[in-house]
């Protein structure tokens, strides 16, 4: 009998060890090592700077975007004077202020009519989104190219600050992370991509020792050597709801919280004692720089996607003359993603993105800079499409696979395996539609929801 | 364990379960969390479609895991 107690004991043991084994196993895995391994791959913000995950990988050149020796300063008309011209030339003179009136019209059945994602709310939601950046001109208040109200150090009584670049560049990120970027990259100036005009005047390159803004010119000190390259994430919970006013209120967002970030982060640079020119849209090409900056990569949206927050984000900039360390170009499977993907080409209803397999020099209109390799959009059509909604579309940037709320985990297994694997990309583009992500969400709902927003990225 | 009362000795068979039944066993927890936190977290993105595969995914999962377990203890039993 005592062996078989022994067995017995034996037997018990075994499988209570084979228990507890497993039971250890699945709870490391599940306390442990599923989430240590998912923060990884997500690479979670930690104090002043946002720690790469392991898949997005420095370069050193661009993944898309190759220049030739065509490639010139873009003469800085927005896609606003180049469609009003365009469209008088197709349709007659009027014809704009004929599609602006009607367009008026309409959005006001819609509010009367109480149209979901059009009511007076909705569009005044939006309204007040954008009151920070539309209260804001190139080179004067917000975006002033010279101090607006920080002491110097000298009115302080001490010299400017110096570090070695890598510190210094570490300072101005964590400050750049404070007042709102979700993304920051430091790029090297390059005059390229700075708008050969804005507001009728030029914009030229001086051996001068402070920015200014005269009558006739923008004056950029060739000292300013740097370039602050910022992403700031778009509201997804409003950004889902588009092509809406609720959709139009995440535009708006983005560029006020654009419009605060740089300013603020201009007055800090300065209050260290240098120089700093805040731009949003104006001034220069921001997705250029942001490419060089590490941000993104060029996208088949012929914009900047992100690996954290894909392409919905605003991207603004600061010139200085504050010597940093440059980051570099990332590479994160996004070209090879494109080039299957085509779900952004697919669901914009104007028919303005690429379809094409490759991206080419060949451009589409005088809204594209031509001398650089992309897919290039028909903002044409884009911008007509604006016109039959609010103010403007953002599908294409809604229904990228790259857009997902950092909520669950499996979003960052899946760019990880992209980004290494790209022949699971086809598979991925199926299960993004089959999960139903891209859709529109219900634009009533965003009212009642608890909270109301905060899936920023 | 009862005793027979024919014979005064009991075999009792210890099968060792091989390596890759814990590969498998590790695996299939590492997914059952990977989509249970899917499923709660698209719920909380608005992303119910999303949400609900990954609910069905989870019960798959479970359904599967314990039917796995259930046949491993049938052939672990000694016949009589």
């Amino acid at each position: 009998m005592q062996g078989v107690d022994r067995n017995n004991n034996v037997e018990r043991e075994r499988k209570q060890t084979g228990r507890r084994a497993l039971l250890t196993a699945a709870g490391l895995i599940a306390a442990g090592g599923v989430p240590a391994a998912i923060s990884a791959l997500g690479g979670k913000p930690s104090g002043g700077s946002r720690k790469r995950a392991w898949w997005v990988k420095a370069v050193d050149r661009p993944t898309l975007g190759q220049k030739t020796g065509q490639f010139k300063r873009f003469s800085g008309d927005n896609i606003f004077v180049i469609y009003r011209q365009l469209k008088a030339q197709r349709d007659g003179a009027g014809s704009f202020e004929a599609e602006q009136a009607a367009k008026t019209k309409r959005l006001a059945g819609w509010m009367r009519d109480r149209k979901p994602g059009f009511r007076l709310p909705d569009h005044q939601l939006s309204e007040g989104a954008w009151t920070l950046m539309k209260s804001t001109e190139p080179g004067a208040g917000l975006l002033s190219w010279t101090r607006i109200a920080v002491n110097t150090p000298a009115e302080l009584g001490v010299g400017r600050h110096t570090a070695p670049p890598e510190e210094m560049a570490k300072t101005v990120k964590a400050a750049a992370r404070l007042y709102g970027a979700g993304l920051v990259g430091i790029a090297p100036m390059n005059e390229g991509y700075v708008n050969l005009r804005q507001e009728k005047k030029d914009i030229v390159f001086e051996d001068a020792e402070v920015p200014a803004v005269t009558d006739k010119k923008f004056v950029i000190p060739r000292t300013m050597k740097w370039v602050v390259s910022i992403a700031i994430p778009m509201d997804l919970d409003l950004l889902s709801r588009a092509p809406t006013s609720l959709g139009d209120a995440a535009t708006g967002l983005g560029y006020s919280h654009s419009a605060f970030t740089v300013a603020s982060l201009a007055e800090f640079i300065r209050g260290l004692g240098y120089q700093a020119i805040p731009s949003v849209n104006d001034t220069a090409l921001s997705v250029p720089f942001a490419v060089e900056a590490g941000i993104g990569e060029l996208s088949r949206l012929n914009k900047l996607v992100t690996p954290e927050f894909g392409p919905a984000v605003r991207l603004c900039k600061v010139f200085t003359d504050l010597p940093m360390a440059y980051d570099k170009p990332v590479d994160f499977g996004l070209v090879e993603f494109c080039r299957k993907c085509k779900k952004c080409a697919e669901s914009c209803p104007s028919g303005a993105l690429s379809f094409d397999d490759e991206p080419s020099f060949k451009t589409r209109g005088p809204w594209n800079n031509p001398g650089h390799k992309a897919w290039f959009e028909d903002s044409y059509l884009c911008f007509q499409h604006w016109q039959q909604v609010d103010n403007g579309c953002g599908i294409c940037l809604a229904s990228c696979p790259y857009t997902k709320a950092a909520q669950a985990w499996i979003h960052d297994v899946v760019k990880a395996t992209a980004s290494v694997a790209p022949a699971a990309d086809g598979l991925f583009r199926i299960m993004d539609n089959a999960l139903g992500y891209g859709r529109q969400h219900d634009p009533e709902q965003w009212w009642t929801r608890d909270p109301p927003s905060g899936a920023r990225g | 364990m009862t005793m027979p009362s024919d014979t005064d000795t009991l075999t009792i068979t210890i099968r060792k379960r091989p390596w890759w039944f814990w590969v498998l066993a590790g695996l299939w927890v590492l997914l059952e969390v990977l989509f249970l936190q899917t499923a709660l977290a698209s719920a909380r993105e608005g992303e119910y479609r999303a949400a609900a595969i990954s609910w069905i995914a989870v019960g798959v999962l479970a359904a599967a895991g314990v039917l796995v377990g259930f046949l491993q203890g049938r052939s672990n039993t000694p016949a009589r």
